[in-house]
């Protein structure tokens, strides 16, 4: 063999090493991308299904037209009167305190027409606590819209809430104990239970929770008065009966 | 491989230790993070959103893939691959991360960060944003020299990008490729 031959070959595994070189490289270059681009994918499919709105959706009847809350007292407030709304998690339990010290007062007002009463049903605790129980227990709370008690099914949530956070609410109570509670029972249950096995309700609860999140809130309970925060130390500073004209002074 | 065994290790120059713990702390705590989260996405999204920075529904994209891309990014420091690049992309992380706590933290929002996963809106007394802050800059630097000074021993860099071994003594041009492994 030449010296020029014995050259040409050491050039030509040199070529070739080089090559593989630079094939391992973009080999295992393009095994991440690939990777990361599978990952990111699934998992926006994966979500975007999650939130995909079931096939059989109804929403309740005491809605309001831009399905951000049920309206509490529908045509009993008095023209001008102020809105009032509430925003609340199932799973919180400071929401079962606020509910406790101001819920009746807050009623009588929706009652006598003096307000207009909006629960904004939000359920993001759910993903505090890993569970669903906040979006159950909105959609039962949605579904007895239908059979018109929903301030009492609401009430009822608040009464079965479990003592240790996070623990949430099982379906049995929401679709069997509080109706009975309530004295919903026949057709009524019939149809609420299918409403809420079918979770007929859920893309009404979750469009109530992106639509308070949307609008800023993130912590509950808060209170609006005409579109306006009115934070809880400031109604803590007044007794039950003096809602009224705290709602006036800042309507 | 060279690198393993026992005189090459004891030969090398003390920086490349001082990348190997760089690239394992900011990797094992980008990839804990990741883990944390990547089967709570929602979760996830809900803790992006409470910065109030990106808009709603690009919160959505972002608060889904980030969790994924900590795991990768995690993974690859970890391993020492591509590690400049990895390293990159981890302080690129911390950075934004940085100054989203920052910006909630100026415009007086009370958010945990979410960091690993427990985001939610607390009362004010709660918030560790110098903490958090002062945490995510230690793991930028740690980014940072890993940019700086990628090599490293134990990195699957080393293999990927080992030097082609010439059996005979003509020196060949040092090429861009070279270059990357000596880097």
């Amino acid at each position: 063999m030449s010296q020029s031959n014995r050259e040409q070959l050491r050039r030509n595994q040199a070529a070739q090493a080089q090559q593989k070189r630079l094939t391992r490289i973009i080999g295992v270059g393009a095994a991440v991308l690939v990777v990361v681009l599978i990952g990111v994918f699934i998992a926006v499919v994966i979500q975007n299904q999650a939130h995909t709105v079931t096939a059989s959706s109804a929403t309740p009847p005491n809605a309001t037209a831009s399905k951000d809350a049920i309206v509490v007292n529908p045509g009993k407030a008095t023209a001008g009167a102020p809105v009032v709304e509430l925003f609340f998690d199932y799973q919180c339990p400071v929401c079962k305190q606020f509910e406790g010290i101001y819920g009746a007062s807050l009623k009588s007002l929706a009652e006598s027409g003096a307000i207009e009463l909006r629960y904004r049903n939000m359920t993001f605790l759910d993903n505090n606590f890993n569970n669903d129980a906040s979006l159950r227990a909105g959609i039962g709370a949605a579904c007895s819209d239908f059979s018109g008690k929903y301030s009492a099914y609401h009430e009822e949530i608040y009464a079965n809430q479990p003592a240790n956070e996070g623990d949430g609410y099982t379906d049995e109570v929401l679709r069997a104990t509080i109706p009975a509670t309530l004295g919903i029972t026949g057709a009524d249950l019939t149809s609420f239970q299918s409403c809420y096995d079918d979770q007929t309700t859920k893309a009404f609860v979750q469009g109530t929770n992106d639509a308070a999140s949307k609008s800023g809130v993130n912590a509950t309970p808060s209170f609006h008065v005409n579109g306006k925060d009115l934070s809880l130390q400031t109604i803590a500073g007044v007794q039950p009966d003096g809602l009224g004209d705290l709602i006036k002074q800042n309507a | 491989m060279s690198d393993t065994s026992a005189v090459s290790l004891a030969r090398r120059p003390w920086q490349e230790w001082v990348t190997l713990a760089a690239r394992l702390i900011l990797g094992v705590t980008i990839l804990v993070a990741g883990l944390l989260k990547v089967t709570r996405l929602d979760a996830s999204v809900q803790s992006v959103r409470l910065y109030q920075i990106l808009p709603w529904d690009f919160a959505f994209f972002v608060g889904t893939a980030l969790p994924i891309l900590e795991v990768i990014v995690g993974l690859l420091l970890i391993t020492g691959t591509f590690t400049r690049v990895s390293a990159v992309a981890g302080s690129l992380m911390m950075l934004a991360f940085i100054i989203g706590i920052a910006s909630v933290w100026a415009r007086g929002i009370s958010i945990d960060c979410g960091c690993f996963g427990d985001g939610g809106a607390i009362d004010a007394s709660l918030t560790q944003y110098p903490l958090e802050i002062l945490r995510d800059t230690g793991l930028l630097l740690t980014g940072v020299w890993t940019v700086w000074r990628p090599k490293a021993p134990f990195a699957v860099d080393n293999w990927l990008f080992a030097p082609i071994d010439h059996t005979d003594s003509a020196p060949e041009p040092i090429t861009e490729d070279d270059k990357e492994s000596t880097r």
